[in-house]
């Protein structure tokens, strides 16, 4: 089957079942994408999907064929993906960095959603978890990308 | 006067007498079997006869615990008068069916007698065994003998206390319940219906957690004669749902090839195995043939749906706009797999949308699901990629009760709202620590 991601086509040899994030790391090779519980519960994982947060962990590759698949590797060619890596840049936002990926992938689609989100909008949509505690960073830095779009 | 009284009381203590006598022996009796003096044959089927046989009737699931020897017993099964423990199968002499002959196996598997004459609680299915062909009784006679290990593994008494615990008034149970004989062929059916009808009734026992049950614990049907019949039921906290032609509770949208997939590989694009059912598909329906599995669909697509089902579910769009309660859970925890739009993804993750635990008046799956996640399932000796997580330490009751009724309502879902009550009833009940837990559920 063939999978687009970050424009790119890849001829994917995996199972229909494998999740898709197994697909990006060890198939094609991005890293940037991380593995932390496997249960969609904690957002490490977190991808574009045509513009949607997806957990790649618990997603089938058979799932996403024909769709936009978007990484942490190109999400600075977005323009709203760009404004918030530099916002997460400009706050200081991460401290050990694993979930971060996933948190700049979760927060680039809340701001195509919503451009102004409001304190109560990020707290529903930014449901990723940090084991540092980065949380008022991220809604620092969401609040500073909303004023520059 | 005197001596007319003394007459009648003398014709009255005869009557108790005989009453008393009469009953005693018919409590005790034990009944005759076709394999009465029969002796030991070396062996009356092949290893795969019996093998197959067992995986169809699914012995291992009720006789054995997680970590514990296959058949050596011990499984836990609650009861409002107490516990009651499966016992040992394997061929141990001292603590197993050893000594049993062939009369006095087929005596516990098809009528519910012990080889000593006391009677089975019918948590045993042996109202469902009753119907099993001569020959693969046989074959499963062969099969527990000379090719089970033995485990020396002492029975577990119940913990039911006298006199609840006298096993005699089952006789008159199975006066009131049991049908004797076995399965009887519908000639006006074909082949593939009947071979369907057998495996269902008889070794599949899939009424024993499909058909509701009376007021005496009885299956309410053991046929398709009466509807019935695999119409749904309660038990342990699961709702096993339709397995009738019902739209909405039932298999009414399956074809005959989606059931065959399901017992096949656990899942299709309806649904995926969870519940009591993980049991149930990965040590019987998965071992089970092709036409085998043919067949049951064909039977179970012949049993029409009942009244009472609704109006027949139909997709709908919804649009989350994280403003109704439930709404915000829903996007944070279950739309990464269930999708936004409900449609689950592919056979691999199963839909919310029109699923029978969302439609039924029944909310137990749905509930216990959410609280505990599902078994693991594993096909062909492979673990499913995708299991459901037990959100039981990070959704409260009423967290669980708004997301739930927000699914229960979308996507023309009709099934009613979930209370607070009814998700804090089952978390205490499914808990390990609960003083009255649900024993006997998924392992």
């Amino acid at each position: 089957m063939n999978l687009v991601i970050n424009n790119k086509t890849y001829e994917i040899d995996s199972d229909a079942d494998t999740p898709l994030l197994w697909v990006i790391r060890e198939e094609v090779g991005l890293t940037g994408t991380k593995f932390g519980c496997g249960l969609a519960q904690c957002g490490a994982c977190t991808v574009l999907v045509d513009g949607e947060p997806c957990r790649s962990c618990v997603t089938p590759v058979e799932s996403v064929v024909g769709k936009q698949i978007t990484t942490i590797e190109t999400i600075e060619e977005d323009a709203v993906g760009k404004k918030v890596v530099e916002a997460w840049v400009e706050a200081q936002v991460p401290q050990c960095g694993y979930c971060q990926s996933g948190q700049v992938l979760a927060a680039t689609a809340l701001l195509k959603r919503n451009p102004n989100p409001s304190d109560a909008d990020i707290a529903d949509a930014m449901v990723n978890l940090c084991r540092c505690g980065t949380y008022n960073g991220i809604v620092d830095a969401i609040h500073a990308a909303s004023r520059q779009a | 006067m005197g001596k007319i009284l003394k007459k009648f009381i003398a014709r009255l203590a005869i009557l108790v007498v005989v009453v008393l006598v009469g009953g005693f022996w018919y409590v005790r009796h034990i009944p005759s079997s076709p394999f009465d003096g029969a002796g030991q044959p070396e062996a009356m089927a092949t290893l795969e006869q019996g093998e197959y046989i067992a995986r169809a009737s699914d012995c291992v699931a009720c006789h054995s615990v997680p970590e514990g020897k296959p058949f050596a017993g011990g499984l836990e099964m609650g009861t409002p008068m107490g516990s009651i423990f499966a016992t040992n199968i394997t061929p141990d002499k001292e603590t197993g069916i050893g000594n049993y002959t062939l009369a006095q196996f087929d005596n516990a598997v098809r009528r519910g007698v012990a080889a000593d004459g006391h009677r089975l609680y019918p948590a045993m299915p042996y109202p469902s065994y009753a119907k099993l062909s001569d020959d693969d009784v046989k074959a499963l006679y062969d099969y527990f003998m000379h090719h089970v290990e033995p485990v020396k593994q002492a029975n577990k008494p119940t913990t039911i206390k006298w006199p609840l615990n006298q096993r005699w008034p089952l006789a008159f149970w199975n006066v009131a319940f049991y049908e004797s004989g076995t399965y009887k062929a519908d000639s006006s059916k074909d082949e593939l219906w009947n071979r369907g009808a057998y495996l269902v009734q008889g070794p599949g026992h899939c009424g024993s957690c499909h058909t509701p049950r009376g007021p005496a614990m009885e299956e309410k049907a053991l046929t398709e004669a009466d509807n019935a019949y695999l119409s749904g039921a309660l038990l342990d906290g699961w709702y096993a749902p339709s397995l009738r032609g019902d739209h909405n509770r039932g298999l009414g949208r399956w074809s005959e090839e989606d059931i065959a997939t399901f017992l096949k590989t656990g899942r299709n694009q309806h649904g995926v195995v969870f519940g009591s059912m993980v049991d149930a598909f990965n040590n019987s329906t998965q071992y089970m043939s092709d036409n085998d599995l043919k067949a049951i669909a064909h039977y179970l697509k012949s049993l029409p749906g009942n009244d009472g089902d609704g109006t027949p579910w139909e997709y709908h769009e919804v649009s989350v706009a994280m403003v109704r309660p439930g709404e915000q859970s829903f996007m944070a925890n279950c739309s990464f797999c269930h999708g936004r739009d409900g449609k689950g993804r592919d056979e691999w993750i199963p839909p919310l949308a029109g699923t029978t635990s969302m439609l039924s008046s029944y909310d137990e799956s749905a509930i216990n699901v959410v609280l505990n996640g599902s078994g693991r399932v594993v096909a062909s000796g492979i673990p499913d990629a995708y299991r459901m997580p037990s959100f039981r330490d990070k959704l409260s009751d009423q967290q669980i009760a708004d997301v739930l009724s927000f699914v229960r309502s979308s996507w023309g879902n009709n099934g009613p709202a979930v209370t607070v009550d009814d998700v804090k009833a089952l978390r205490e009940h499914t808990h390990p620590a609960s003083p009255q837990p649900i024993i006997l559920q998924m392992r």
